[in-house]
């Protein structure tokens, strides 16, 4: 009987609590947060928002895509890191790739470690290596990556015969970005510039990045290479009180200082 | 580690070893006195909680036995869980939703509310669009205070037992509603305006479309986030407005908040444990058990950092993942470039050891030893510093084991805290440390075996196998991170991982408070010299001992097939 009473007495102390924690903390704390943050911090509150001509641009923090309407890249802008945040750079959609460190998706078929023969048994070596990618993983008619090959299998060519690659393995991208940019083969392509960050929206690459696309981004605007290092080096922030960040260049804030020199 | 790793590193150790202390003695002083005596603020504070008393119409002075305790919890835990049931079901409906979410399903509100109110903010839910902005804010942020408070309030309670003379251990609701008002409403609105004025958002605007540089458009998210980061982490929650969490430059835009963050997440639960100490009289022994959480969160922060930093060596050779000035290098992929490697896996496995699992990187992309230095923080049971509550009596429960042990080995009965250590004890903390490992390995081990367990699966091979039995142990350590490529929003894994969750809240609970119950009261014997001293260095190397052969026993066989056998493999 006692026992019953004080259950009863907690549920209606429970029931209590949560309508004022509910109206307290549902509603007056983050409403006085937001009045607070309006007042003193309008703009950061606002999400750093970037307007050019009057009109909304993006967000200082956050990645956008610099492509044609095909989704070709713009050489005269410098390109942020791949994403994985839907299509790319999809603010609705924040994603990483949650690829495992040796998923033939992210690091390609590497002979030893995951490669696969054509009859989907294990093997020791990428059946579906080509010249350029030793690591290539092949695509479907319909142009999905196969990591699971079976006997009867069709598979995407190119137009020379050879085995068509996932062009978004990190061996794949290596070589774009090298062909991209002009750079000579054993360039060592730095690591953010073919891997995707973890919200997908990365409003950064790395100062040796920004760097290896200078050339390209100079020649497609006509400029000296010296004239957009410049501008590099003006728009790389960080480290942060010396160690809070890693040295970073902006990568909206560098292509919107490139168009306003024009 | 390079020189920024060390640096940050350092930075957070020397931050904590200040404000711990600091935090501790206001945390001893509110907590660690009988109810009218004077406690710092009680000008503002104390007209608030009598407010709430009157409502809630309980006497806080009452204090009550450790059944009366926990059956306090359980209905407020059932009654949160309803009510935030409800909020999510009916979201669609409910105003302020600019950003359209529909009500959740059955299963994923079960989760969901299961989720936040135990704590472990496990999100089977899209974050952008699956929450409304009514339903993060008066449901999963109240939520996360109340879980954060009820964790707080259930440490006081236990150590009141464990060290106390009395057998009653404290009234829940004066417990509540002081942790509320004194420590986590105040922290809260300061944190998050620190947070805001580093640039993470707080309006109410939903959606901004805009027109981008290339000519497309891209939709820029809003929403009420600072409110909601800063107890997400403050509370060891880890549940964020964004699917991605921490990584998502709304709620963690620069290298400052990053280590900010970090901090928000453990500097309270060891300053819990200074206040255990000033509330027991022996600051010796808080500083014994500091230096064991921190031994323990230095090994698995570190041993990620530096992994991390080397990167994936499966990478091929045209990239480059040296760091230098110029570049962050190491294994980037799901890393920002403002956080690189270091940072990245300082705050990641940095909240591991505590019930926040609060990332800024995706987990699943971690190298085979970062990613189970992660795993093993989890593993050893959240005590590297804990949550905000749960670490202190997750810790003493193992100090008790501990005690138990060296006692058998020398030959003494067991004593801690001058109370002798019996069989009904010894009972109750073998079934609290066993509790955990049970859920994980049956519901992990089911998972790899039936159709609905694998098909959700994204890594194949043994990676795979770490993803399943990752989101169980996260799930009953009331973690809440994930190797995110499971797809966990399926009627099994909604199910599975809300009975985990739930038995990992409030199983330990409930032992926690029988075990301090039945040393309430207890007679305390005065210190002589045969007593085992489990102040000093020996039983700090001992407890750190058997918290790892304890955790790295049970859970060896699965890590060998999962993590380290990717390793040896790869």
């Amino acid at each position: 009987m006692i026992r019953s009473l004080s259950f009863l007495r907690h549920t209606a102390a429970s029931l209590v609590m949560l309508a004022i924690v509910t109206v307290v903390l549902g509603f007056g704390y983050p409403l006085l947060v937001t009045g607070i943050s309006q007042l003193f911090f309008h703009n950061q509150a606002n999400g750093s928002l970037v307007y050019s001509h009057g009109k909304l641009t993006g967000s200082a923090l956050l990645g956008q895509s610099f492509t044609d309407a095909k989704g070709n890249p713009l050489p005269q802008y410098f390109q942020p890191r791949p994403s994985e945040a839907g299509s790319g750079y999809d603010g609705a959609d924040s994603s990483a790739s949650n690829l495992g460190p040796s998923n033939p998706l992210l690091i390609g078929f590497v002979a030893g470690v995951n490669t696969v023969g054509l009859d989907g048994k294990p093997s020791a070596s990428n059946p579906f290596a080509t010249a350029a990618d030793p690591a290539c993983v092949p695509l479907s008619p319909s142009g999905d990556p196969v990591t699971s090959p079976a006997p009867g299998q069709k598979y995407a060519r190119t137009a020379s015969g050879g085995y068509a690659c996932d062009p978004s393995t990190v061996p794949e991208r290596a070589l774009a970005y090298l062909a991209f940019n002009d750079l000579p083969a054993g360039t060592g392509v730095p690591v953010d510039a073919v891997t995707a960050s973890g919200s997908g929206l990365d409003p950064d690459i790395s100062v040796a990045n920004a760097l290896d696309q200078a050339a390209r981004v100079a020649q497609a605007r006509h400029l000296s290479t010296d004239q957009v290092v410049a501008l590099v080096h003006q728009y790389t922030t960080g480290p942060q009180l010396g160690f809070l960040s890693e040295p970073a260049v902006n990568v909206l804030k560098l292509n919107l200082a490139l168009d306003g020199l024009r | 580690m390079n020189v920024t790793g060390w640096e940050q590193l350092l930075f957070v150790c020397a931050v904590t070893a200040v404000l711990a202390p600091l935090l501790g003695r206001y945390l001893a002083a509110t907590f660690g006195t009988v109810p009218d005596k004077k406690a710092p603020g009680d000008r503002i504070f104390l007209p608030v909680e009598r407010l709430v008393y009157r409502a809630l119409r309980v006497d806080q002075e009452n204090s009550m036995t450790w059944q009366a305790y926990a059956v306090a919890v359980l209905v407020f835990g059932a009654a949160s869980s309803v009510l935030l049931y409800a909020i999510l079901r009916l979201q669609g409906v409910l105003p302020a939703n600019p950003t359209h979410a529909p009500g959740m399903s059955p299963l994923l509100a079960f989760n969901t509310a299961i989720s936040f109110i135990t704590g472990t903010n496990w999100q089977a839910y899209e974050g952008e669009t699956a929450a409304s902005y009514l339903g993060d804010m008066a449901g999963l942020v109240v939520a996360q205070f109340t879980a954060a408070a009820v964790g707080l309030a259930v440490a006081l309670a236990v150590v009141r037992g464990i060290a106390g003379n009395s057998r009653r251990i404290g009234n829940f609701w004066a417990d509540l509603t002081r942790s509320l008002v004194r420590v986590f409403v105040p922290l809260s609105v300061i944190g998050a305006l620190v947070l805001v004025s580093q640039g993470v958002v707080q309006n109410f605007s939903g959606f901004r479309t805009a027109a981008t540089v290339a000519g497309g458009s891209q939709l820029i998210p809003g929403g009420p986030v600072a409110s909601m980061e800063v107890i997400k982490l403050l509370g060891t929650n880890g549940g964020s407005m964004y699917g991605v969490g921490g990584a998502h430059p709304f709620e963690n835009p620069t290298g400052f908040t990053n280590i900010f963050e970090l901090l928000l997440v453990i500097v309270l639960p060891f300053a819990i444990v200074v206040m255990f100490g000033r509330m027991i009289g022996r600051p010796r022994q808080a500083l014994i058990i500091i230096a064991v959480m921190a031994a323990i969160f230095l090994g698995h922060t570190m041993v990620a950092m530096q992994s991390e930093l080397h990167g994936n060596h499966l990478m091929p050779a045209s990239v480059s993942q040296v760091a230098s000035p110029v570049s962050p290098g190491g294994n980037m992929e799901g890393k920002e470039t403002r956080f690189g490697p270091s940072g990245s896996a300082l705050m990641t496995v940095g909240t591991m050891g505590t019930t926040a699992g609060a990332t800024d990187s995706a987990l699943d992309s971690y190298t085979p030893v970062g990613g189970t230095a992660a795993f093993v923080a989890i593993l050893l049971g959240e005590i590297s510093p804990g949550g905000d509550g749960g670490g202190l009596y997750g810790i003493l429960v193992l100090a008790l084991l501990s005690v138990f042990i060296a006692g058998l080995m020398v030959g003494r009965t067991p004593e801690f805290l001058g109370k002798k250590i019996r069989a009904t004890q010894m009972k109750l903390v073998v079934a609290y440390v066993l509790v955990i490992p049970v859920v994980v390995l049956v519901f992990g081990g089911v998972s790899l075996v039936i159709g609905p367990g694998t098909a959700s699966i994204l890594n194949p091979g043994l990676h795979g196998l770490t993803e399943v039995t990752y989101a169980y142990a996260s799930a009953a350590q009331n973690n809440g991170s994930a190797f995110a490529g499971l797809s966990a929003n399926t009627p099994w894994y909604d199910i599975t991982l809300g009975l985990a969750m739930l038995i990992g809240r409030f199983v330990p609970i409930v032992l926690a408070l029988a075990i301090a119950g039945s040393l309430a009261g207890a007679r305390i014997h005065a210190r002589t010299r045969a007593t085992l001293d489990t102040g000093g260095p020996t039983f700090g190397a001992f407890l750190v001992g058997v918290i790892v052969i304890v955790g790295g026993l049970i859970y060896f066989p699965m890590l060998i097939l999962g993590p380290i056998g990717e390793r040896i493999v790869g």
